[in-house]
């Protein structure tokens, strides 16, 4: 006799059951099956980045807008970083972007202008000067395509600076350095009594290619990048690449980095804690990492032990020592696929929410410098200085470069950042790592 | 009828079937009693299992100021508990439901539907058609689920399931069936054609002999087989990522977005996400443990 | 927990499958076929389709024939990610199934602890990926992990960014989820070996070393087959613990070939070669199943003949 402990109708009805509950449950509260979509001329969707600094302040401007417009409704949704990377070409790519589509501009932007998926909103800026005149001018760099304007620069301007340890400085007996020679003077300084020269996010690529914009503007100007972001064929041959690649390596080689930089991981903060902690001297990064310092970092930033500058210049170098690299803004572009119901609804909202002042304080409260124009009356508080100082580097600044991985289409930006991984690690050769980025130029 | 067992190689000829086995489970620690191979490698092993357990468990008492200065591997001076509040007020307990709906909702339909399908094609396998269905699973064992996201996103808004957890519940039934067929159409190959027959002789239907005989003498691939998809289905990450996009649909793997900012990971934070929505599930196992056990090594008697 | 020992006799292939009994089975496989074709077949058509374009995963389609093919197959990227991928396949599969093999073996035996254990080493699997990639990545930090913290500056090396250790790293962080839940399974089938079988040997003077590979072995066969084929076919679509640990890096030192895909389709918009990339994931993965019913599904010859 065969033992059966369940009989088939306890199994079926199981079975049954777990789908039942499953489609309930499933099928119960979705409410709209997409909001993405047609549906509704009332309301308008937006997607962008969670978590703090940023998700508070924007949930905050929807808020506003929707009860200043009561009629209408603006549903956000916010993702991770690399989620909402793919999950906005996903959305895109099958016809289901959301009314509001937020980016870093630049090369991405790009992609999405050629491909007919972005509004035009040269002649609705033009129509709405006092809108313009709110933002910075230097942030619609990367908001224009061909000449024409296809997104709007909004929250905060994010240049990248070079941060240091005012107390290991002090421990050391040394000066911040003035300029290349001088940083690689640092090194070996530093190296004697332990201390990494710089922190770096070595996993993370992003931060390795913060250097090479650097060093390459510092040493041949702008032009050079330009011609990339142009598509002019072998524009990496310039020599001052090679001169920049070959800077680099020596920096490696000096063991300018710390030990393992290749396993950091940007994300994690590990290289904002060997700053703070002491066991890093200096740091290229984002101005983001201010904020991130100040609530991680214990007493350090509020007792004034970071200091901070722009990158100082290359001698003999080409480029104007002014010059900054970063995220001139972020963007928001609308759907060309959205019905014109909620594009008005969009337009309302760059025209009114994302341009009032509550905007431009809650933005200087996240520790950044906004997008918005004449914020230096508010900055105030602890973070006074620092605000000031960024927001002169990003007002003077000559030319403020984007991010090469932004600026670049994602197919050449990918084969970028891996030659940048490669570099680092002494894999390519500077003149291997030409050659390979010339391939993909205009791609 | 116990004979004595040839024990070489492949002449073994007689098993001892009247001794139960949990008896025989003590004999055989006697014989193995010196295995200390093994017993080594078993100790070792769970130190490397619990060693970064214990690291999330230490985390999520501690604050994002304090999680670098401390040692990583020593608890904090003055443990928080600030990180479960976050957690639990982010919706945690809605997300963990989600999951187990999303789990069980696709694994039992998937596993009865693979376990009817298995039997079916080694039962009828001089079919053409069956032997068709199986080589047509058979293409779906390698499904690369990057690449066939976007066509399973446009099937999902045609018909209208976009944002609902039925969306990620579907898809996940049909990548789970080619690799359950296979384990358990392998399993119930193994069934004696003489139990068959005898059932058939008995006048059993196909559909009485598929639950009542070979549902229990293929339980423990059932078991393997259920086990191993709601794991998957439990971290799978990508189907509800792309298939959903309101929090309230979201699984846990989604939920640790919330912590994790543009710049700045709030690792303790998702530490204490971690630890809450592993617990209970480690609870239902130590508990359900038991009976799984109890029901599955009966074995079977003649 | 459970065993994977096959009963008596083996079944033979039925020679002569009754018209009547076969057409009362088909209809059992419908459902399963039905939820097949519709999110299985037809989005693998589509990505077949979608080989045979070009596509930015944005913008218009455009039918280009075998641009993305010949652009894909001649990229040295491909052969260096098929070659990543079987290097992941085969180096996890010769980590994970011995130990899990010596612990399952270990754990049948031991029954004071069992049930703890048993508990404990099912917590890894719980874990999602990106679970796992916060915390490993924070314990191979090399200023703040686990070296450190143990002031073991051996364990501080530069895990995830050589080339050399990263995939290493990946097979072990896999192995540490999964060993456990092998182990389970054949602590299980060790169990229903029957003892009769040991104490014969014992008698015949058998050493321990003998017993296992003569006995435990041989008998759990189709638990190494079963294991293997989840472990094999799980490894050829391995993605979300690559992606979050080191994302094919240091450089593509782990770009296996789900990655690889990955990478050209929504990291450089290329959806035509990744479509192509997938195609041949599918038929390696067939070619795979095909090894593993010829290794799994033939051989007449019985174990344990009945009574």
């Amino acid at each position: 006799m065969i033992n059966s402990q369940i009989s088939r109708r306890n199994l079926l009805g199981l079975t049954a059951g777990a789908a039942a509950a499953a489609s309930l449950a499933a099928c119960g509260s979705s409410g709209p099956k997409s909001t993405t979509g047609g549906s509704g001329g009332g309301s308008a969707s937006y997607w962008s980045l969670s978590g703090p600094p940023g998700q508070p302040y924007r949930q905050a401007a929807v808020d506003r807008f929707d009860s200043a417009n009561p009629s209408t409704k603006i549903t956000a949704n916010f993702f991770a970083n690399d989620d909402y990377k793919q999950k906005i070409k996903t959305a895109i790519g099958a016809g289901q972007a959301p009314t509001m589509i937020w980016g870093w501009g630049g090369g991405g932007l790009k992609a999405y202008v050629d491909a007919g998926q972005v509004v035009d909103l040269t002649d609705w800026f033009g129509q709405n000067a006092a809108v313009k005149e709110k933002l910075l001018p230097s942030s619609f760099g990367a908001a224009t395509v061909g000449g024409k304007i296809y997104a709007m620069p909004v929250e905060t301007v994010q240049p990248i600076v070079l941060f240091y340890n005012k107390k290991v400085f002090e421990q050391v007996g040394v000066q911040p350095p003035q300029s290349w020679g001088d940083m690689m003077a640092l090194v070996p300084k530093f190296k004697a009594k332990n201390i990494a020269p710089f922190s770096l996010a070595g996993q993370s690529r992003w931060t390795n290619m913060m250097w090479l914009e650097f060093l390459l503007d510092r040493t041949a100007g702008s032009d050079v990048f330009n011609n990339v972001f142009a598509g002019k064929q072998g524009s990496w041959s310039d020599p001052a690449v090679l001169d920049m690649l070959t800077k680099i390596q020596d920096l490696v080689k000096a063991g300018g980095f710390e030990k393992g930089f290749g396993s950091v991981v940007a994300d994690q903060n590990a290289d904002q804690a060997l700053l703070y902690t002491g066991k890093a001297a200096m740091m290229v990064h984002g101005t983001w990492s201010y904020g991130i310092q100040k609530a991680n970092g214990g007493t350090f930033v509020s007792s004034g032990s970071l200091g901070w500058m722009n990158f100082p210049p290359v001698e003999g170098g080409k480029g104007d020592p002014t010059n900054t690299v970063g995220n001139p803004g972020q963007y928001l572009s609308i759907s060309s696929k959205a019905t014109s119901a909620q594009q008005d609804i969009a337009k309302k909202f760059f025209s009114t929410t994302l341009v009032d002042d509550q905007e431009k304080a809650g933005w200087v409260k996240s520790g950044g410098v906004p997008v918005l124009a004449n914020s230096d009356s508010l900055y105030a508080g602890d973070d006074a200085q620092f605000l000031k100082d960024i927001s002169a580097i990003a007002s003077k600044a000559k030319v403020f470069a984007q991010s090469w991985d932004q600026a670049l289409s994602p197919t050449a930006a990918d084969t970028l950042l891996d030659n940048i991984a490669k570099l680092f690690q002494l894999q390519v050769s500077p003149q291997q790592w030409v050659d390979n980025m010339n391939g993909v130029i205009g791609k | 009828m116990a004979t004595r067992a040839s024990w070489k190689g492949s002449e073994l000829t007689a098993i001892d079937t009247s001794v139960p086995v949990g008896k025989g489970a003590t004999s055989v620690g006697r014989l193995l009693r010196l295995n200390w191979l093994g017993g080594t490698f078993a100790w070792l092993w769970l130190v490397i299992v619990m060693v970064p357990i214990y690291w999330i468990v230490i985390t999520s008492v501690k604050t994002q100021s304090n999680y670098f200065v401390t040692n990583s591997m020593l608890p904090p001076k003055d443990p928080t508990f600030a990180n479960y509040q976050l957690v639990v007020q982010s919706g945690i307990v809605h997300y963990f439901l989600n999951s187990v709906v999303v789990s069980v909702g696709a694994v039992v339909p998937a596993v009865a539907i693979s376990f009817m399908a298995a039997y079916a094609i080694v039962r009828g396998a001089g079919n053409r058609w069956l032997r068709t269905m199986n080589s047509m699973f058979l293409l779906g064992l390698a499904i690369p689920l990057q690449a066939v996201i976007i066509p399973v996103y446009l099937i999902i808004i045609r018909l209208h399931l976009y944002d609902t957890l039925l969306a990620i519940i579907l898809p996940s039934i049909a990548f789970a069936i080619p690799l359950s067929v296979l384990v358990l159409s392998n399993f119930i190959r193994d069934v004696p054609r003489e139990l068959f027959e005898s059932m058939r002789m008995d006048g059993a239907t196909e559909w009485g002999t598929l639950w009542r005989l070979t549902f229990p003498l293929t339980r423990p691939a059932l078991v393997t087989v259920t086990i191993y998809n709601a794991l998957g289905i439990w971290n799978g990450f990508l189907l509800p990522l792309v298939l959903t996009q309101s929090p309230d649909k979201r699984t846990i793997p989604l939920a640790l977005v919330g912590f994790q900012g543009q710049f700045n990971v709030n690792v303790p934070a998702i530490a204490a996400a971690v630890t809450l929505t592993t617990l209970p599930i480690i609870l239902l196992y130590a508990i359900g443990r038991r009976q799984l056990l109890s029901g599955l090594t009966a074995g079977f008697s003649r | 927990m459970t065993t994977l020992a096959p009963p008596a006799v083996r079944a033979q292939e039925p020679k002569t499958a009754g018209r009547g009994r076969s057409g009362a089975v088909v209809w059992m496989a419908l459902p399963a076929l039905l939820m097949f074709i519709a999110f299985a077949i037809i989005p693998l058509l589509g990505v077949l389709g979608l080989s045979f374009t070009t596509w930015d995963g944005i913008g218009a389609i455009h039918f280009t024939g075998l641009t993305s093919w010949k652009a894909e197959l001649e990229d040295p990227e491909l052969p260096h990610s098929l070659w990543v991928t079987f290097e992941i396949m085969i180096v996890s599969w010769l980590v994970q199934t011995p130990i899990s093999i010596l612990i399952g073996v270990f754990l049948a035996a031991f029954k004071r602890y069992r049930g703890l254990l048993a508990v404990l080493y099912f917590v890894p699997l719980l874990l999602s990926s990106v679970a796992i990639s916060i915390t490993y990545k924070a314990l191979l930090d090399p200023n703040f992990g686990l070296g450190t913290g143990l002031g073991i500056d051996l364990l501080n090396q530069d895990w995830l960014g050589s080339t050399k250790l990263a995939l290493w790293v990946l097979v072990f962080v896999v192995s540490w989820q999964y060993v456990p839940f092998h182990s389970l399974i054949y602590q299980g089938a060790v169990r229903q070996i029957p003892t009769s079988l040991f104490e014969a040997a014992q008698i015949d003077g058998a050493g321990r070393m003998r017993q296992f590979f003569s006995i435990t072995l041989p008998t759990i066969r189709y638990t190494i087959i079963t294991s293997s084929t989840l472990m094999v076919v799980g490894s050829l679509t391995f993605f979300d613990l690559i992606y979050v640990l080191t994302a094919g890096g240091p450089g593509d030192s782990t770009r296996a070939l789900a990655l690889e895909m990955y990478r050209k389709g929504f990291m450089a918009d290329l959806m035509g070669p990744a479509s192509v990339i997938a195609v041949i994931l599918v038929l390696v993965g067939l070619l795979l199943a095909q090894l593993l019913r010829r290794l799994g599904g033939r051989g007449d010859e019985s174990q344990l003949e009945g009574v």
